[in-house]
């Protein structure tokens, strides 16, 4: 994955946040060793979030040092693909956004492999000004080229505005996960 | 709370208890008001009815008011549904609807619980603006149901009021039936409340020497009523940058823990987090107020909500409003001894009060005279603006930024701005200079205020049972 910068678009007027002055310069790369101190408090923030839906997603004590080991894990992992987006302005050495996919192999469907979007984040200044699609575009471009032929979502099925967000992009629910405590 | 005088009558603002009464006091006061309400409310059975306004000499005249004569005028809307507004009450008739699901302080109490409420304000609707209000409580269970139900109704009606909704479903609720029905739709505890707040608060910058561009102001509680108030100072002016809103978990900002899940549940207050992301501050209530030039507070009933050190932190001669009822989150004494230049408060018992209804009468009179098709943010701020003028009219001092709901005159000038505003936005349905808006709105008021009271001078409206004859009526 190379480096990139995605000139996001214009937000509209009555959204016009702190940030947005005229176009978001977002600029996004493959996440190195070095980004997991910084990835770590997103992924948690989106855990956090999924944990409002249901008590099956709360957040265990631990989650901290988890999402260290599993973001390593991925940035090593040439099966995973984590990326990093850089902010703007006072936020430009700083790490604002994170998308991080996994392929899976699909046994007995074709196409066999598939790219599953397991975490993707964005701090809240930073939405609304297309910089998700840009993620998304970005990770999608990535799994390809790994091989894979479909791209699927993960999220908690009450998140409306990320089933709102997928829906608008060509996505559709195929396969569902029921849950009950043991 | 009215006195039966004319409309045009205004007695000078009476004087002002300044001492703070004893809590028990105010708490034996409202349980013996509570007492003779209820025993008021079955005497009474009911505070509205509907009286004929046509001739009706002999079961005749109703092959005029009924049927056959009648069919005529159904096929004349059939075929131009807006002569419902000229054929029918159509143009003075709105719906209070509810859900019960937040009533005054008592929080869900239900619809039917609702009605008593809904029959009062009905009756200052009709006492104050003119208007013809239904209480119309509903039993639902779903926004959707809601929304659905209101749109269902809306044919009968030229307005409709949203009453004692929860937040932050009303803020939905509001937003999808505004967007839905050609006929103004208004929540009082958002629009009402945030216009009398906007109106003392303008009032309150001139007389400080300030500019709403350059003030630097905190909300404090997120509710309906400030969540409206911040989406019009920013309308007015108010730097985003400069707006501080606070609420049980501190300062409301972009990055704060609960933001997210803000996203998904309180859209509105999700978009004032990112747009004015703290005020550039961060932390708590005190460290909001430092050299903040306004508070708004509406936030819970608890007069050491804001610290005397609070108001002494912030820039010389603060504006506080502190408009929790029945208790202020700083009781007036106590904020001006630490400084506050201006005070303002949702109660009557003290200068500067803060009350919805100094607004919705007249702004209902307003589009309901000029048949708008909506209420736009533009005609909240103008009925604000000219509720401002009329307090400047009388002198603007420290201890009266707004009018009191005695100058029962400031109505139908309310209502000649807003319908003034709804013509000049093209949402009217009619076209009228000001002074007929203004002409026509005090004929209005003015027929309702005499039919009250010829109706009790007749007798056809019985005395109140616990007073002696000729006594106390119409007095506080």
């Amino acid at each position: 994955m190379s480096h990139s910068t995605h000139p996001a678009k214009e937000p509209k007027g009555h959204e016009a946040g702190p940030i947005a002055s005229s176009t978001l310069p977002i600029h996004l790369r493959a996440a190195t060793l070095d980004d997991v101190p910084a990835l770590v408090p997103l992924v948690l923030r989106l855990k956090s979030l999924n944990e409002e839906f249901d008590p099956l997603l709360k957040v265990r004590k631990d989650a901290e040092k988890m999402a260290a080991e599993v973001l390593t894990r991925d940035i090593k992992d040439p099966e995973a693909i984590v990326l990093a987006t850089e902010g703007v302005g006072a936020d430009k050495d700083r790490i604002v956004g994170v998308v991080r996919a996994r392929i899976r192999e699909r046994p007995f469907y074709a196409p066999e492999r598939e790219g599953v979007i397991l975490d993707i984040y964005l701090l809240p200044l930073y939405r609304r000004h297309g910089v998700g699609e840009y993620l998304l575009e970005e990770v999608t471009k990535a799994v390809k080229a790994k091989g894979a032929g479909v791209l699927t979502a993960e999220f908690p099925i009450q998140n409306h505005i990320a089933a709102s967000f997928y829906n608008k992009r060509g996505f559709r629910p195929t396969m569902g996960l029921y849950s009950r405590p043991l | 709370m009215v006195q039966a005088t004319t409309p045009t009558a205004e007695s000078p603002p009476r004087p002002r208890a300044e001492t703070v009464p004893p809590p028990e006091d105010e708490e034996a006061r409202t349980g013996a008001l509570g007492e003779r309400a209820l025993a008021l409310a079955r005497f009474y059975q009911g505070k509205i009815e509907t009286v004929p306004k046509v001739p009706v000499r002999s079961l005749t005249d109703f092959s005029l008011w009924y049927t056959p004569g009648i069919a005529h005028v159904s096929r004349a809307i059939e075929k131009d549904p807006d002569l419902s507004f000229e054929l029918t009450g159509r143009w003075n008739a709105i719906a209070i609807v509810t859900d019960g699901s937040r009533v005054l302080g008592l929080g869900d109490v239900g619809p039917a619980a609702a009605m008593p409420v809904m029959e009062g304000k009905a009756l200052l609707f009709r006492y104050l603006g003119g208007v013809n209000a239904i209480p119309v409580p509903i039993a639902i269970d779903t926004e959707d149901e809601f929304i659905e139900t209101v749109v269902r109704l809306s044919p009968a009606f030229g307005g409709i009021n949203l009453e004692d909704i929860a937040s932050p479903k009303c803020f939905r609720i509001l937003g999808e039936l505004q967007r839905r029905l050609p006929i103004p739709v208004w929540h009082d505890d958002q629009l009402g409340t945030a216009a009398a707040t906007i109106a003392g608060l303008l009032n309150a910058l001139t007389l400080t020497g300030r500019d709403i561009r350059t003030t630097r102001t905190v909300l404090l509680g997120a509710g309906a009523a400030n969540i409206a108030t911040a989406r019009l100072l920013i309308a007015l002016g108010q730097d985003a940058h400069l707006l501080t809103i606070v609420d049980q978990k501190g300062i409301l900002f972009a990055e704060r823990d609960d933001v997210d899940s803000l996203s998904l549940r309180n859209t509105w207050k999700y978009h004032l987090a990112l747009t004015t992301d703290g005020g550039g501050r961060r932390g708590t209530l005190a460290q909001a107020l430092r050299g903040a030039d306004v508070v708004l507070a509406a936030s819970r009933p608890d007069p050491t909500t804001i610290s005397p050190a609070a108001v002494r932190s912030m820039a010389p001669k603060p504006i506080v409003f502190a408009l929790a009822n029945p208790v202020p989150e700083i009781w007036p004494d106590q904020a001006r001894a630490a400084g506050a230049a201006i005070v303002a408060t949702g109660r009557s018992d003290f200068p500067n009060q803060v009350n919805n209804s100094l607004v919705f009468p007249g702004v209902f009179r307003g589009v309901l005279d000029a048949r708008a098709r909506s209420i736009p943010d533009e005609i909240v701020i103008a009925a604000a603006r000219e509720l401002a003028t009329h307090a400047q009219d009388r002198g603007l001092t420290p201890e009266h930024i707004l009018p009191t709901m005695e100058e029962v005159g400031i109505f139908p000038h309310i209502a000649a701005a807003t319908a003034e505003t709804a013509v000049r936005l093209g949402i009217a349905r009619t076209r009228r200079t000001r002074e007929e808006f203004y002409a026509h709105a005090l004929e209005v008021i003015q027929h309702s205020v005499h039919l009250a009271t010829r109706l009790l001078e007749d007798g056809l409206t019985l005395p109140m049972p616990d007073e002696p004859p000729g006594g106390t009526r119409g007095t506080r």
